[in-house]
């Protein structure tokens, strides 16, 4: 199953792309996407505890499982304003 | 309630937004919030910050945090503007006004608002060195 990732703020930067397709096998969790997202791009480890996740605009968590089609986004602690 | 959001490059135009104003005759507050981009950050001086956004999950974050003020406060509306792009140093990036019955309500909603969003929604800002 393939799935989308956005990366946004410092994320675009420590991955060096907007966005890539991760394959996942069916019944993936997001902390399994995470895991390969780590592997292919160690320099987002560091910072692993305070990314936030959201799959099309709602916030999930690790444990949310992933449906063919879901774009997930990847992005530092928000600071709008 | 009115409910607004407006995320947008172009620079903030208060009159305009001021002229679009409906005050219906219970509302007796209105309060509105202006943050404009300070010279400095962390200290140093800045020339400007540049806002990125993940637009559609900002208008969602937007909603929601609007759902629990509707349901917390009995405001007529509420209005947003967040800037996005190279904001200069001087210049607004944020307008919000809430319109309430009662001054409590309306300072009270605002300030929710401005909270709940530096919490959840999806803009990051990078400030541009002198």
């Amino acid at each position: 199953m393939q799935i989308r990732v956005h990366f946004y703020s410092y994320c675009k930067e420590l991955t060096g792309s907007a966005s890539v397709v991760e394959n996942v096998e069916p019944g993936s969790r997001i902390e399994n996407l995470l895991q390969k997202l780590f592997v292919h791009f160690p320099k987002l480890v560091p910072v692993q505890k305070s990314l936030l996740v959201a799959v099309g605009v709602d916030y999930q968590g690790a444990d949310y499982i992933l449906q063919e089609g879901d774009e997930v986004s990847l992005f530092p602690p928000v600071q709008g304003g | 309630m009115r409910r607004e959001v407006n995320i947008t490059t172009d620079k903030i135009d208060e009159v305009a937004l001021l002229q679009r104003r409906e005050l219906a005759s219970g509302m007796g507050a209105v309060v509105y919030f202006l943050g404009v981009v300070r010279g400095s950050e962390a200290g140093r001086p800045i020339d400007a910050i540049d806002y990125e956004v993940f637009a559609d999950m900002a208008r969602r974050q937007f909603d929601l945090i609007f759902d629990q003020v509707e349901k917390r406060w009995p405001l007529a509306s509420i209005r947003l503007v967040h800037r996005v792009g190279r904001v200069v140093a001087g210049e607004p990036s944020l307008w919000v006004e809430t319109i309430a019955p009662h001054r409590e309500e309306a300072f009270a909603a605002c300030q929710f608002v401005i909270a709940e969003m530096k919490r959840s929604v999806p803009i990051w800002k990078q400030a541009c060195p002198v």
